[in-house]
């Protein structure tokens, strides 16, 4: 099959190598055997997300996030249809905080896109710590780093619902980012998709059988992944243990 | 009396630390803690430079002390300790009488970026260099916009600023301060049209967030930039390198200095530059800056030659975590014309605090060394799985790319095996792991 992907604003969301999120997805779907075309949404551009196979935006600047916002607003009604469709979709660092209700600074308060119950309120204290935490998508552990300056609160649904080592969405220790459906949103860089193959894995899976594809047993690997993600994982338990 | 006494302390600690070999910031971390306002009691020099920004601090203020002491003026700067306000303390107090008076004409200093508000505290810098902010250290960090944030306040309204004038968001620093002298690089061989690099963090303007065009752009974002929206665009030069060749070596300032550069790299062109700048401020005549810059090389460390079995090696200092460093570097590399083996070591991120965040590769332009005369390419360290990730979403070929593990193996392995021009890109971290077992050209 030919997949669609959705990339917003990859100029102005693009902190801590975000991109190489879809860049290890985009060869992860090839190895299925499938094609794939980004398509790239730039504030301003009109774009089709109709038939979009999968959305993503990166972590930016506070100040970049707010941009993002003012434009992202357009988008609201069609991004809210295709989550309830089903459509998986992953935000980064400051996008996921475009999903809740609102998001607050020194300068006031801005109004989000509503797809949960949760507030971010930013303040010059920033969180830069290692992240090791488990979902309950699967198994394995998660691993990241996170480096935010919001507290967010009234998250339902966390993607990592404990963080043995780390900072959650309000305080140390506690869920981080958000489930809503098939959409994610946290703020771990890794990048996520690239730290964390099961994750990946996770992520194609759905684009897969939301499409009546079978997934190839066995999965594909992208040579040095498992590798990479094994390392950081032992490093990381071992200092969440103490 | 207690003046004197936290003097004499901070001189024996500095006086024992020397005689175990040790330089550090401890002198200044004790005397700041028996008495917090000890800087505000002694008597500082009249002229106070500032030095602070992502890359080339310390060599920009290695190159200010030069020239300032060979024209004839005393200087203090705080080369041994750190540059957070812990080593400014122990530099001015150990140099300082016990009456507390610093006998020197330029008190220099090179400050953290995050932490310049802390030192700007007891003393207010008169002449303040910002050579450039980008993406550096994002876990200590955070982004460079929050790093702009932290030097703002540390910004005296009388404090004379020199910056650097190609670089978008530096040049923010000049909303609101009247007093302000700008350097820069005039458009030249090495110039492209557009920013280059796998991030573009000057499409967008740092004030109003509006795109941006580039009329030309000397590496990364870094060049003539104006925002479609607000206006924002690179100031008129008070100091310009007017041409720059890095192949030939040669650099031009103001149409009439020649300077031959030690160090063919971009960064080295910006950080005499900005020493020039603030030394002409401070009334050296161009010929002494001439004199003392050209073919200067840097006693910093941060380029090492040595040989190891038949190789013939280069290492260049490359922050982790700082991705505009790797490219420049990389980019160093990439202009050479003769076949060599590239070595990137990765095994531990930070030397001061653990962490496994690895996402800065990705932000690294590793595509630069895919050029024929790059033989071979050996990823090394504990995150060697990582670097191989990185590599493999290049255009580089798979057969040139050799990953290991052990630094320790690979180098017992280069003693007797291979030959050839070898560089090396890594950071202070993890330089000495191989440098080690290398020995050093005299
Ligand atoms: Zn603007």
């Amino acid at each position: 099959m030919n997949c669609k992907i959705i990339h917003f604003y990859p100029h102005l969301m693009n902190l801590y190598g975000s991109y190489a999120n879809l860049t290890v997805l985009r060869r992860y779907l090839e190895l299925l055997g499938h094609s794939v075309d980004v398509v790239t949404v730039a504030p301003g551009e009109e774009v089709n997300l109709s038939d979009a196979d999968f959305i993503f935006m990166g972590a930016g600047t506070e100040r970049s996030q707010k941009a993002a916002l003012r434009d992202f607003r357009r988008f609201a009604d069609d991004i809210r249809t295709l989550a309830d469709s089903g459509v998986p979709m992953l935000f980064c660092g400051t996008a996921m905080e475009l999903l809740g209700k609102s998001i607050t600074d020194e300068q006031g308060t801005y109004e989000a896109l509503g797809l949960a119950d949760f507030t971010a309120v930013q303040s010059a204290r920033r969180q830069v710590i290692d992240v090791y935490g488990h979902t309950e998508l699967f198994d394995a552990a998660i691993v990241g780093f996170l480096n935010k300056s919001s507290v967010i609160s009234g998250v339902e649904r966390p993607l990592l619902t404990d963080c043995a080592l780390g900072w959650g969405n309000e305080k140390s220790g506690g869920g981080e980012g958000v489930l809503i459906g098939n959409v994610m949103g946290s703020h771990l860089t890794g990048p996520l998709l690239v730290k964390n193959p099961r994750l990946l894995e996770h992520v194609a899976a759905i684009i897969c059988s939301r499409r009546g594809e079978a997934l190839s047993t066995p999965l594909p690997r992208i040579p040095h992944m498992e590798e990479s993600y094994i390392a950081a994982e032992q490093q990381l338990r071992l200092r969440s243990e103490k | 009396m207690k003046k004197f006494f936290v003097i004499l302390i901070c001189k024996m600690i500095r006086f024992v630390g020397k005689l175990t070999g040790r330089g550090s910031s401890l002198p200044g971390k004790v005397a700041l803690r028996l008495c917090p306002d000890i800087l505000t009691r002694v008597q500082l020099p009249k002229r106070i430079i500032a030095v602070t920004g992502s890359n080339g601090k310390t060599s920009t203020v290695e190159m200010i002390a030069a020239i300032l002491r060979a024209d004839g003026q005393r200087v203090v700067y705080n080369n041994e300790g750190s540059n957070q306000v812990d080593g400014v303390a122990t530099a001015i107090l150990s140099c300082c009488s016990f009456s507390g008076k610093l006998d020197a004409d330029v008190l220099l200093v090179e400050s953290d970026e995050r932490y310049a508000v802390h030192s700007f505290r007891y003393f207010r810098p008169t002449e303040f260099v910002i050579t450039n902010l980008y993406r550096d250290q994002l876990t200590r960090n955070g982004h460079s916009e929050s790093v702009y944030d932290a030097i703002a306040p540390a910004i005296h309204p009388d404090t004379k600023l020199l910056l650097n004038a190609d670089d978008p968001l530096v040049s923010c620093f000049a909303k609101g301060h009247d007093n302000v002298k700008w350097f820069g690089l005039d458009r030249c061989t090495l110039s492209s049209d557009a920013p280059t690099g796998v991030y573009r963090d000057g499409t967008y303007c740092p004030l109003c967030k509006a795109p941006m065009t580039y009329e030309f752009a000397h590496y990364n974002h870094i060049g003539a930039y104006t925002c479609t929206g607000c206006g924002h665009s690179r100031h008129d030069t008070d100091y310009a390198v007017t041409d720059a060749d890095l192949e030939q070596g040669v650099l031009t300032i103001d149409g009439e200095v020649q300077v031959h550069l030690a160090l063919r790299s971009i960064y080295n062109v910006y950080n005499i530059l900005a020493a020039y700048a603030v030394c002409r401020e401070c009334g050296v005549s161009s010929e002494t800056i001439a004199q003392v810059i050209d073919n200067y090389i840097l006693k910093n460390g941060r380029v090492v030659r040595f040989t190891i079995g038949g190789y013939d090696g280069t290492l260049l200092v490359s922050k982790h975590e700082n991705s505009v460093a790797y490219d420049t570097n990389l980019r160093y590399v990439a202009a050479l014309k003769e076949p060599c083996t590239v070595m990137v070591i990765l095994d531990a991120v930070s030397r001061k605090y653990f962490t496994s965040e690895t996402s800065w590769l990705w932000d690294i332009d590793f595509d630069l060394l895919n050029t024929p005369q790059v033989e071979k390419i050996l990823l090394v360290g504990q995150y060697c799985h990582d670097l191989a990730l990185r590599f493999s979403f290049t255009g580089i070929d798979p057969e040139k790319v050799e990953y290991h593990a052990d630094i320790n193996a690979l180098a017992e392995k280069m003693k007797v095996e291979g030959a050839g021009k070898l560089y090396v890109v890594t950071c202070f971290s993890d330089r000495q792991k191989f440098l080690s077992h290398t020995q050093k050209e005299a």
